[in-house]
């Protein structure tokens, strides 16, 4: 393949992500409330931003869906990891298959019938018990837990997948608890992984409208939720402002994780080098 | 987007709800026992987007002390879906009138007290007539907050150089083939809505709007199935912006739609101007109710608010700003002559005749509409 052409197949690539985006944050700054008509007398202006600060329906949304997400991938992840290490490590155990497909069902399954069914629990649940009391921040979390675990299981059981177990052996040989080499190899280990499952539930967790809007409650709107009502009547500028609010901050955080990680597989590879080494 | 699943889900749920309805006396009677208590000083309200006005909420706070929580929905299956499923947690719920008269036959919302709604004498008897004989028997279950018609919602300058003498006031500007190819070109939108645009249908053939019959729902979809092809798209709301930032050229929309299109287009000054008529043929017409769930748990917050909507400055503000009728008499005086003077928003007694409400379809007949609109829309 010539370079050229791979080239212009990377330019055109980028261009197809990144130009939506692009004049998304370029309208930002556009001073007329129409999306299609760019202002230029008056452009770039700051005014979308400051109206931003001023939308409490908004920014209250965005701390809860912030809130949700955090705590959904936190979540999702202590039992996504579960989940995969016990398909990973644990052999053919019984019900092993069962476990297998229950946990990745809901990667395939239609988000209306997740939404449906999660609320027709939590109805009957606090129908027969009372608990959960009403919905909201709870039952959000809790329903949005059960999508991305997941997708925290898969990572998690692929990276297990992918690393030598001796290593693993070779701790319990020299005498540690199994805890312990959870703690000390084990968890050391996969931790890019859990990272990126974190980081992953708490994208998917932050952008769906779906299941939360079949789960919420009074007060209770997630960001998504308030960006897609407000689209009946076309998409206010300073969505575009918080959209671009948005972009920066996930790019700040994509960059560092990738730096961080990247680090991190170096210092690993190094160290497995090391120790074969002075295994050899 | 999310539209057709969750109307799915909605019709799973009224076939689930229907079956079990009579198995909630439980729920009732503890809303009963409840009903003396004091109420903790919330209110919880669940209305369509963009559907009041800002101001109204907090001086309704301020006299009352009522701490409300206000979210928005933009389609009434999404709220079915939740009034069908129960314990929304919602005191105040807006559904449109035939949803309503379904959630009504389902048991889901609970008679309103009159005793409490000192206001409703202000409630205009021809609107809340028309509720009451299509929807909501004495209106026992609702208060009309908005009501409105579907019609033409047109781009003057593009339709004049295209159609200098275009019959802007009549469906024929949607279903006559040789009218409304002639502006293919600029984007025409109708809106997804199979009964109200079925009814449009029926009107403009001279039948009933809510004819049931088989042989003129075939007539309607042969009219639609003859102008699809210069139809751009079928959405109840992208041709808000459609039309404000000259996109689309001509629209079946929804009144004060349209008209917030046309503001829209002129703050922006960008030479688009927007206009709607309702068609010379009739139109249908509908109604956007207050209902208060049974399972509420603020329900004398709910009347209190309900109340307070009935007043006519209040009624005269949120119609000022989301330019629709109310269904409120005495506020008439204190809305803007450009909205009241408007005939196409509150239009004239010979024009009230004309319009029919969509009136809610047997479950037979809308599966053959389904059908049918899934024809049109893929155009097959």
């Amino acid at each position: 393949m010539n370079g050229r052409f791979r080239n212009t197949m990377l330019v055109l690539g980028l261009g197809f992500l990144y130009i939506p985006i692009l004049s998304m944050v370029v309208f930002s700054f556009n001073n007329s409330r129409l999306v299609t008509v760019w202002d230029a007398a008056n452009s770039p202006t700051l005014k979308w931003y400051a109206a931003l600060l001023d939308n409490a329906q908004i920014l209250g949304a965005a701390r809860l869906s912030i809130e949700i997400a955090a705590a959904t991938a936190t979540g999702a992840v202590v039992l996504g990891t579960l989940a995969g290490l016990a398909l990973a490590r644990f052999g053919p155990f019984r019900g092993r298959a069962f476990l297998s497909a229950m946990t990745t069902a809901p990667l395939v399954m239609p988000e209306v019938i997740t939404g449906l069914s999660i609320l027709l629990l939590f109805v009957a649940l606090e129908q027969a018990i009372g608990w959960p009391d009403g919905r909201g921040f709870l039952t959000i979390t809790l329903a949005h837990i059960t999508f991305c675990l997941a997708y925290v299981t898969v990572v998690v059981q692929s990276r297990l997948a992918g690393f030598d177990d001796s290593l693993e052996e070779a701790a319990l040989d020299l005498g540690a608890r199994p805890a312990t080499v959870f703690w000390r190899i084990t968890l050391p280990l996969i931790l890019p992984a859990i990272v990126s499952g974190w980081l992953l539930a708490f994208t998917l967790s932050w952008d769906d409208v779906v299941i939360s809007q079949f789960v919420a409650g009074p007060s209770a709107s997630t960001l998504p939720m308030v960006v897609f009502s407000k689209v009946r009547l076309g998409v206010s500028p300073d969505i575009n402002a918080l959209a671009s609010l948005m972009v920066l901050i996930v790019a700040v955080c994509v960059v560092c994780s990738t730096l961080w990680m990247r680090r991190r597989e170096r210092q690993r590879q190094r160290e497995e080098q090391m120790a074969r080494a002075a295994g050899g | 987007m999310i539209n057709v699943p969750v109307r799915a889900a909605a019709a799973v749920l009224i076939a689930f709800t229907l079956a079990a309805c009579s198995g909630k006396p439980a729920a009732d009677k503890s809303a009963e026992a409840t009903a003396n208590a004091p109420e903790e000083k919330v209110l919880n309200v669940y209305n369509w987007s963009d559907y009041i006005e800002p101001g109204v909420i907090a001086a309704f706070t301020k006299e009352t002390g009522i701490k409300v929580n206000y979210d928005v929905f933009d389609s009434n299956e999404m709220l079915e879906t939740k009034l069908l499923a129960g314990n929304t947690g919602y005191d105040l719920v807006v559904p449109s009138g035939s949803f309503l008269y379904r959630q009504i036959k389902a048991g889901v919302h609970s008679t309103l007290d009159k005793s409490q709604l000192s206001n409703l004498g202000n409630a205009d008897p021809a609107i809340a007539g028309r509720v009451a004989k299509a929807f909501d028997t004495d209106n026992a279950h609702s208060v009309n907050y908005m009501w409105g018609t579907s019609g033409v919602g047109y781009n003057v300058k593009k339709i004049k150089e295209r159609m200098p003498n275009a019959p802007v006031d009549s469906f024929a500007m949607f279903y006559d083939p040789k009218i409304v190819s002639k502006f293919a070109d600029c984007g025409v939108m109708l809106l997804d809505a199979p009964s109200e645009v079925l009814g449009t249908v029926l009107i403009y053939l001279g039948k009933d709007a809510n004819s049931e019959k088989p042989e003129d729902l075939a007539a309607a979809e042969k009219v639609l199935l003859s102008v699809r092809k210069y139809i751009r798209n079928f959405n109840s709301s992208a041709y808000i912006e459609a039309l404000a930032n000259g996109e689309a050229c001509l629209a079946l929309g929804w009144s004060g739609d349209v008209l917030q299109a046309k503001s829209r287009a002129e703050s922006a000054k960008n030479g688009v101007e927007i206009s709607y008529n309702v068609p010379k043929e009739g139109a249908v017409m509908f109604f956007d109710q207050l209902a208060i769930p049974k399972d509420a748990k603020h329900p004398k917050n709910a009347h209190l608010f309900i109340n307070y909507l009935l007043r006519a400055d209040v009624a005269a503000k949120n119609s000022n700003f989301i330019q629709y009728a109310n269904g409120n008499a005495a506020s008439k005086s204190m809305i803007d002559a450009s909205v009241t003077g408007n005939p196409n928003v509150y239009p004239s007694e010979a024009m009230m005749q004309k319009l029919v409400p969509d009136l809610p379809e047997s479950p037979e007949f809308n599966r053959l509409l389904t059908r049918s609109w899934t024809r049109v829309k893929t155009g097959q």
